[in-house]
């Protein structure tokens, strides 16, 4: 146990300590304060350029169809700022106006056999292809409203015109789904890049012991158990703090730099319950546990570090198939599919903590999912140290599935 | 007491790499495990250290079966390797407290043994920056640091200069006079002669000689002369129908088939008024014997 803990703190100081590591956190950590800051960034180009966010629309009315109403739709909420003219305005001096930057497009409204055409113009055609549904859509009931008023109706003839609608919705399956699915597909994919990159790290570093020839000295001071274990250890717990690291930032950057309920719009944090986040970091130990015990597998089995790619490409594959697994069938979160996928020990960890976060997961479901993963840990963890034993100290040549097995049924060390 | 190897065997499978090999080390000292390349010899010391199980046979320290769990030897590697970019205080540190020592008292001996070996301005710096010859003294250090009963160093003097050589030397004569048991494994014959009294000689796994140097050496007829002489003495050597081994400015090294041919070189340099400095019958050296045996 003492040697096991001292393996796990070398390792630690050790990777903390790499310019690589800082360098790459450095990076990571600016990332996630510039896209906090994507908001402010836009806003503040929009000011450069003494505009607001908003396009800056000239509705042109000169045969005043609308009979002065239009000034309605300046208090709607169209994302445009209206400027409206009841003179002729030619395409002439539209386009010099858009030129100049006053307007940014203009909508000219005319009369034509009972007829009202409307003729939209912007600067470049390539992103629009009609009238834009909102205007289209605001300026047709100005002009209903308009004609309805002229009909002196009562008020409960207009009442019944225009009746008060209640929207709700509802699903024929048993289970309710929670939250949107883009961020679930967004914490999936940030699991298997932590559990994908801290377990090739274990990998790494028994290559480097090995091909280095420090294990000769390492492995008669220490058991092949203390040197796997403590750096699975080691190397998970940096793992675990650099995901503390990030999240701790994403959280003062929400405070600091975003405006009050952006992110809510986003995340519903009713969802994130401690049991989550408990959760998510448990099948995160165990999921990096479960490859990072697969990888020190391949890497004892490396004798020249040019040989670590295809030597690792096995669990790479396995790390990538359980991703997807848990990805594509996370489109269809009742399917029995999915629920299989938060049982099986290779997507698991990719898969369960989004159906915790759905609201979907059933205790029972849980705790076989974890079952599943701890076995398969205790049994990657003997195979790998057994393995490693015999592999670490052959230098000779690469060493195929035929040797794992035979190194597998020697039981030296 | 002390080390006792007994009908040691190892085997990959078909191939036999270790094949019934016996010594013992009861006292103190240096014991020379020689041998070609692949002739077994890093299969020996890993079983001895316990990191690689034997086939059969038996290995003890002080009556205790040797295992992984409860043997804490010195081991110096023929292999190099340190980390190249860790400073070596806590390289050295952490394979110290691997072996068992507090981290105070680990720094303390580190201290020590850099003064002794002469590494003092490198400990802070990392192993990259040291010369091959100064990693392999850090390496050193690392091996003893724990104060082992045992120690095996691996072709220790390899790739280091005659001054570091000598430092390393006087470092080995001291661990034996604190009653160390060494094992050192060499292709360097010279220094196997100055250090072991006790030598085994392996070829393809198997034991081919094994005892007491000097008795080994006795039982060699003595096989060359070494003289200097004034003048040149071809024509000499070749009416007593001997061979030149070497010649450099009237040196001589000359082949005999017995002490027998010897004195007769010696009558007539005497006869034919030849300044002799210097006239040795030589025995057959480690490296003759060790070419003899394992030589194909």
């Amino acid at each position: 146990m003492r040697d096991l803990l001292t393996v796990a703190f070398f390792t630690i100081k050790d990777m903390v300590k790499r310019k690589s590591f800082i360098i790459s956190n450095i990076i990571i950590i600016l990332i996630i304060v510039l896209l906090f800051n994507i908001p402010n960034i836009l806003k503040l180009l929009d000011n450069g350029e003494g505009t607001s966010s908003n396009d800056k629309l000239l509705l042109v009315d000169s045969e005043n169809i609308f009979e002065g109403n239009l000034e309605v739709i300046k208090q709607m909420d169209l994302g445009y700022e209206v400027e409206i003219s009841n003179e002729e305005v030619s395409f002439d001096e539209i386009k010099e106006k858009i030129t100049n930057g006053e307007i940014d497009d203009a909508l000219i409204l005319n009369s034509n056999n009972g007829k009202i055409s409307m003729e939209y113009i912007v600067e470049n055609l390539m992103y629009v292809e009609e009238v834009p549904e909102t205007l289209v859509n605001a300026i047709s009931s100005i002009y209903t409203n308009m004609q309805i008023a002229k009909l002196n109706l009562t008020e409960e003839e207009l009442k019944s015109m225009s009746p008060e609608f209640e929207f709700s919705l509802k699903q024929t399956e048993e289970e309710k789904v929670e939250g949107n699915v883009a961020v679930m597909m967004l914490l999936s994919m940030a699991l298997f890049f932590a559990i994908y990159y801290c377990a090739y790290q274990v990998s790494t570093s028994i290559t480097v012991e090995k091909t280095s020839k420090i294990i000769e000295t390492l492995v008669t001071s220490t058991s092949p158990r203390s040197i796997v274990l403590g750096k699975t250890i080691g190397i998970g717990l940096v793992g675990l703090i650099q995901i503390a690291v990030y999240l701790i930032v994403a959280l003062i950057c929400k405070e600091v730099f975003l405006e009050p309920g952006v992110i809510d719009s986003i995340i519903n944090f009713n969802n994130v319950t401690p049991f989550l986040i408990g959760m998510t970091l448990l099948y995160f130990l165990l999921g990096y546990a479960a490859y990072a015990l697969l990888y020190a597998l391949t890497g004892s089995t490396v004798s020249k570090p040019e040989d670590v790619q295809s030597a690792n490409g096995p669990v790479a594959i396995l790390v990538i198939i359980g991703f997807y697994l848990a990805y594509f069938t996370m489109m269809n979160p009742t399917s029995n599919l999915n629920i299989i996928a938060s049982i099986l020990p290779i997507s698991s960890p990719f898969c369960m903590p989004l159906r915790i976060m759905m609201g979907i997961a059933e205790t029972k479901d849980i705790i076989l999912s974890i079952g599943v993963l701890l076995l398969t840990i205790i049994i990657v963890a003997k195979v790998s140290i057994r393995i490693y034993s015999n592999a670490i100290l052959n230098y000779g040549s690469k060493i195929g599935l035929k040797d794992i097995v035979r190194m597998y049924k020697n039981k030296n060390g | 007491m002390g080390l006792v190897v007994h009908d040691v065997k190892k085997s990959y499978g078909d191939k036999t790499v270790v094949d019934g090999i016996s010594f013992e080390m009861n006292h103190p000292g240096v014991f020379g495990l020689l041998g070609t390349n692949g002739a077994g010899k890093t299969t020996t010391i890993r079983m001895i250290l316990g990191i690689l199980k034997k086939d059969s046979g038996e290995i003890n320290w002080n009556g205790k079966k040797v295992e992984r769990k409860n043997v804490n030897f010195g081991y110096l590697p023929e292999e190099r390797g340190i980390y190249p970019k860790i400073k070596i205080i806590d390289q050295l540190t952490y394979f110290a407290k691997l072996k068992g020592m507090k981290e105070g008292p680990a720094k303390e001996e580190i201290k020590k043994w850099a003064e002794k070996l002469k590494v003092s301005d490198y400990l802070e710096m990392t192993a990259e920056k040291l010369s091959k010859g100064n990693q392999q003294k850090i390496q050193f250090i690392a091996s003893i640091l724990h104060s082992p009963e045992l120690i095996i160093l691996d072709e220790p003097f390899s790739g280091l200069d005659p001054v570091n050589t000598e430092l390393l030397k006087n470092v080995i004569i001291e661990l034996v006079k604190e009653g160390k048991y060494i094992i050192m494994s060499s292709h360097q014959m010279s220094s196997i002669e100055e250090f072991c009294t006790e030598v085994l000689i392996l070829n393809k796994g198997k034991t081919v000689l094994q005892g007491n140097l000097n008795d080994i050496k006795s039982k060699y007829p003595a096989n060359r002369i070494s003289v200097i002489v004034d003048r040149n003495i071809d024509n000499i050597i070749k009416d007593l129908a001997l061979e030149i081994y070497i010649e450099k400015d009237n040196n001589y090294e000359i082949k005999i088939q017995s002490e027998e041919d010897g004195y007769k070189l010696f009558k007539e340099l005497s006869n034919q008024d030849v300044k002799v400095t210097k006239f040795e019958i030589k025995k057959p050296s480690l490296n003759d014997i060790f070419i003899e045996k394992v030589g194909e």
